[in-house]
């Protein structure tokens, strides 16, 4: 089987030099390093938002850089660490992405469904305004999950969370992967977390120099 | 209708015992700016000597390259002028405003002189304040369309990152702000427009009055330049901006850095070397 991702000889900024990896369909890899390791940029290195100064990512057996760049994005779907959502509702936030990228708006069962697998506990009616910064990320995520991803690259996806939610969204997220066959690629400092979800850890080390 | 009254020099020296006044309520207000207003007063008086001398030489022995120097000087100043605001910008940028600020406003400039007035293009009565007109109403109207552009992006980090980790394209992200960007513009430009001739008399039709034209005639050139104004500043901003928001990506559809305003690497011109990445 063709594995989902695969780096090799991968540098950023000619400072910072990743070890080489594969990480295989509905396979879950944890990132760990200290801070300016290089676990963000890696993440977008994978999905194409910068580029490197060296070596190459593979998505399905394929150099990322022969896809076109929106195409590639669109399937493999980063979750950076700060969520943006748009003002209004929670619907109208599915709605205006799903319209900036020019898809089909998930229906009404779908969107359910992304909500509930991101813990949401509240209806798509619910104004964005007023949400915490969990209830935020959680709807940020549920979003992203709309957009059928291939590969999940999550970058710190329960820093806003208290330990059960984590828990709990972690393990909806990790079993839609396992089930889906999607590659998942997480950025967490939480130990528990790891032990508990992991596959494989891949630790980038120290801060580059 | 006669014309203007002459002003005596002693006369027209009290005007300046205003700025005393001004002087006065800055101190009182604690603003450090007196320096500025003496620098600004001194500068307006001496440009503007030097161009009454100027365009009474130019009037007096009227040549088209008089008319065309003094037009080129004007167009280069006010590119020089957005520009000197906007230094980080990237070069494909500042080419898209300088092109559009200079052709919007020839074209406008042109339109007006040939069609409206009926004169010779090179006429310097007419040419040189109507394109003075023309040309510092486009520079004020694009300094503020890249000043909003810039702002707005700057603030809307997390949203624009958010929509190119999703696949959303630089495009895509990058329309709403352009489009806000230019009604920020020309909005001031349509608010004097509402007010004309109730809140205020403007600026060329007082000026005409004073030197002795009929209202009525004053009106109509009132009206067309508010017209030109309009359209030279909605054109340059438009062409600026769609022009220049291009060159804030690349062909990967990566965000090149905007003075550091964009949080993108990898376009051709950036010093951080991530652009000069493998590429096919």
């Amino acid at each position: 089987m063709t594995e989902a991702l695969r780096i090799s000889s991968l540098a950023f900024m000619d400072t910072i030099f990743y070890p080489d990896m594969e990480v295989q369909p509905g396979e879950i890899v944890f990132l760990l390093g200290a801070s300016g390791s290089g676990k963000s940029s890696l993440l977008r290195l994978i999905n194409g938002t910068i580029s490197p100064s060296g070596g190459s990512v593979f998505y399905n057996g394929k150099d990322i850089l022969d896809y076109d760049p929106l195409h590639l994005r669109s399937e493999i779907i980063l979750v950076g660490q700060s969520a943006y959502l748009f003002p209004g509702t929670v619907r109208e936030n599915f709605l205006q992405y799903h319209q900036y990228r020019e898809s089909v708006p998930p229906d009404e069962e779908t969107m359910g469904a992304c909500l509930a697998a991101c813990r949401v506990p509240f209806s798509p009616d619910m104004s964005c305004d007023t949400l915490s910064g969990g209830e935020k990320q959680r709807v940020f995520l549920s979003v992203a999950l709309s957009f059928r991803p291939k590969v999940f690259l999550l970058d710190e996806p329960t820093s806003a969370l208290d330990r059960p939610t984590a828990e709990e969204l972690m393990k909806n997220l990790t079993e839609y992967c396992r089930s889906g066959k999607i590659a998942a690629v997480i950025v967490s400092h939480d130990r528990h977390l790891i032990d508990m979800f992991a596959d494989r850890t891949l630790d980038l080390g120290g801060a580059a120099s | 209708m006669t014309g203007a009254a002459a002003i005596g020099i002693q006369r027209f020296l009290v005007i300046y015992l205003l700025l005393l006044v001004v002087l006065a309520l800055m101190k009182r207000s604690k603003i450090s700016q007196t320096k500025l207003l003496l620098t600004a007063s001194l500068r307006m008086t001496v440009q503007l000597v030097i161009a009454g001398f100027l365009l009474t030489y130019i009037f007096e022995n009227p040549h088209p390259l008089f008319t065309a120097a003094y037009l080129f000087a004007m167009m280069g100043f006010a590119v020089h002028r957005v520009l000197s605001k906007n230094r980080d910008l990237n070069t494909g940028f500042k080419i898209s405003i300088g092109l559009s600020l200079s052709f919007s406003g020839l074209a406008v400039l042109v339109y007006f002189v040939a069609a409206v007035v009926n004169q010779s293009l090179f006429n310097p009565q007419y040419v040189i304040p109507l394109s003075g007109m023309i040309f510092g109403n486009a520079m004020t109207g694009v300094s503020l369309g890249v000043k909003s552009f810039r702002e707005n992006t700057a603030s809307a980090k997390e949203r624009m990152e958010a929509l190119l980790n999703f696949g959303v394209s630089p495009k895509n992200i990058l329309l709403p702000f352009v489009n806000q960007a230019l009604e920020t513009a020309i909005l001031p430009t349509l608010n004097s427009m509402v007010g004309m001739g109730i809140v205020s008399l403007p600026g060329m039709m007082t000026g005409q009055i004073l030197s002795g034209t009929l209202p009525t005639t004053a009106i109509l050139y009132q009206i067309s330049i508010m017209v030109a104004i309009c359209t030279v500043v909605c054109l340059s901003v438009f062409g600026s901006l769609h022009f220049g928001y291009h060159t804030l990506y690349n062909k990967r559809s990566q965000f090149c850095r905007l003075g550091g305003l964009l949080t993108g690497t990898g376009c051709g011109d950036e010093k951080s070397g991530a652009g000069t990445g493998r590429e096919k």
